[in-house]
């Protein structure tokens, strides 16, 4: 139930993410990189829920951002919709093995899960539109670009922790008291 | 990992690849339906920050509103007044192209369209605005301000529609350059640099075409094209001769990372 719940509580979180993204202009000084908050989300989700559950966030979380971004020109979708899904459930089974460290109240994972996973979420993006347009060149603003939302996403994801550990502690305090002594006494 | 988990992965596998073989039509009816369920929140936050925006910049004295709105409505009596010499002029133009067996020039119907939000992803440039099918915008219709070119329509939803800016990769617009008989193809660049207000570059050039900096250039209306001829692009930076062929550096006439309103040409009224 609680996981449901949780999945519930994602999807939300996630659409609003993307309309919140849509609103935030790129970082000038950071040579236009942009805020990426869907890959964090994910991640900290794929630490805390149980496989199936992480691969429906998946499916839901790959399909919304490429619907969303999806870019159809001259009667050719650029990139396929779909691959975004498979990214996310790569990712999540990564991201699944640091479970136990989660459940044992460690973490850490998800920082450099996050950061790895959006950088790797853009990197790959621009590979397959450099494939696609016949025509590879990589600038320090593309490192940039793809650099800086993975390093913003790791103070995200760790915004994300608290906000749900504050949460969990509201609404299952007892779950949250006995996932504390078994960190302590680990 | 169990039988369980694999077989949901398969599931989850296949409606991916299920998904990427999706025709581009079928894509843009998708994206379009995503569009619609995003767009009211998009009016509320536009409106929101239009509210937030306007906190400051609405500060006026009565004094100065007053000298405001009268120099407004002279201003609009001037371009009535020119406005309907250039419609007089317009009829008398057809009727000579007429004599002369030319097509007559067709004008366009312009639809105004205001932005209601900005494409959150990193390497592809586009905004979306408040107007849709419901409103006559169809995919590939040119998108311009009083200034210039702006873009074209691309996936269109009831309400809204996506519109490709000028300084993306992937539109490429006919241009000629003001005073010259050089024509090429304008296109923007992957990654923009955020230090200007965008660059376009004109492809396709002679080698050694007399391009001189602060040349304006236009679109050149290329045969079942999908902009008209003579809208203003940008102005010539720059030009490098290359190899084989000679590229202009252009600055768009419109600062796309700005504009808020903007027009649809609809097509001939």
């Amino acid at each position: 139930m609680k996981n449901t719940i949780g999945l519930a509580i994602f999807c939300v979180v996630l659409f609003v993410l993307l309309l919140v993204q849509s609103f935030i202009p790129p970082i000038r000084f950071l040579e236009g990189a942009r805020l990426l908050l869907v890959p964090a989300l994910f991640c900290y989700a794929a630490l805390t829920l149980p496989y199936p559950a992480m691969l429906a966030a998946a499916l839901v979380t790959g399909f919304l951002c490429d619907v969303a971004y999806v870019h159809v020109v001259g009667g050719q979708v650029e990139i396929a919709v779909g691959w975004s899904i498979i990214y996310f459930v790569i990712l999540g089974s990564i991201a699944s093995g640091f479970r136990p460290e989660m459940s044992r109240g460690r973490w850490w994972p998800v920082i450099p899960l996050s950061i790895v996973g959006t950088s790797c979420f853009l990197l790959l993006q621009f590979v397959m539109i450099s494939v696609r347009r016949e025509g590879f060149f990589f600038s320090p603003e593309t490192a940039w670009r793809i650099l800086v939302p993975g390093l913003l996403a790791g103070p995200f994801a760790m915004l994300v922790h608290f906000v749900v550990s504050f949460f969990n502690q509201l609404f299952w305090p007892r779950v949250t008291q006995r996932h504390s002594a078994a960190a302590r006494s680990y | 990992m169990n039988k369980w988990n694999i077989g949901l992965i398969a599931v989850v596998v296949g409606i991916a690849l299920f998904l990427s073989t999706r025709p581009a039509a079928q894509v843009q009816d998708m994206q379009a339906g995503f569009l619609s369920l995003l767009s009211p929140f998009f009016r509320t936050g536009t409106a929101v920050q239009e509210q937030l925006g306007s906190v400051g910049a609405g500060l006026k004295t009565l004094d100065q509103l007053e000298k405001e709105n009268v120099t407004l409505l002279e201003e609009n009596r001037v371009l009535l007044t020119t406005n309907n010499l250039l419609r007089e002029i317009e009829g008398e133009n057809n009727q000579l192209r007429q004599a002369l067996a030319y097509r007559e020039r067709s004008v366009f119907k312009l639809l105004p369209a205001r932005i209601i939000a900005r494409d959150a992803s990193t390497w592809w440039n586009t905004v979306t605005i408040n107007r849709g099918f419901a409103d006559g915008i169809e995919t590939d219709q040119p998108v311009l301000t009083e200034i210039g070119l702006v873009g074209k329509t691309t996936t269109v939803g009831k309400n809204e529609t996506k519109v490709l800016l000028l300084t993306d990769e992937t539109c490429r617009v006919g241009a000629r350059i003001e005073g010259t008989k050089e024509q090429g193809i304008v296109s923007g660049i992957r990654v923009q640099s955020q230090r200007s207000t965008g660059e376009l570059h004109l492809n396709f050039l002679t080698k050694n075409a007399p391009v001189e900096p602060s040349q304006k250039v236009y679109s050149a209306g290329v045969a079942n094209g999908v902009f008209p001829s003579g809208i203003l692009i940008g102005t010539v930076v720059e030009f490098r001769p290359r190899a084989l062929d000679g590229q202009a550096v252009l600055e768009p006439a419109v600062d796309l990372s700005k504009i808020e309103d903007v027009f649809v040409i609809l097509g001939a009224k």
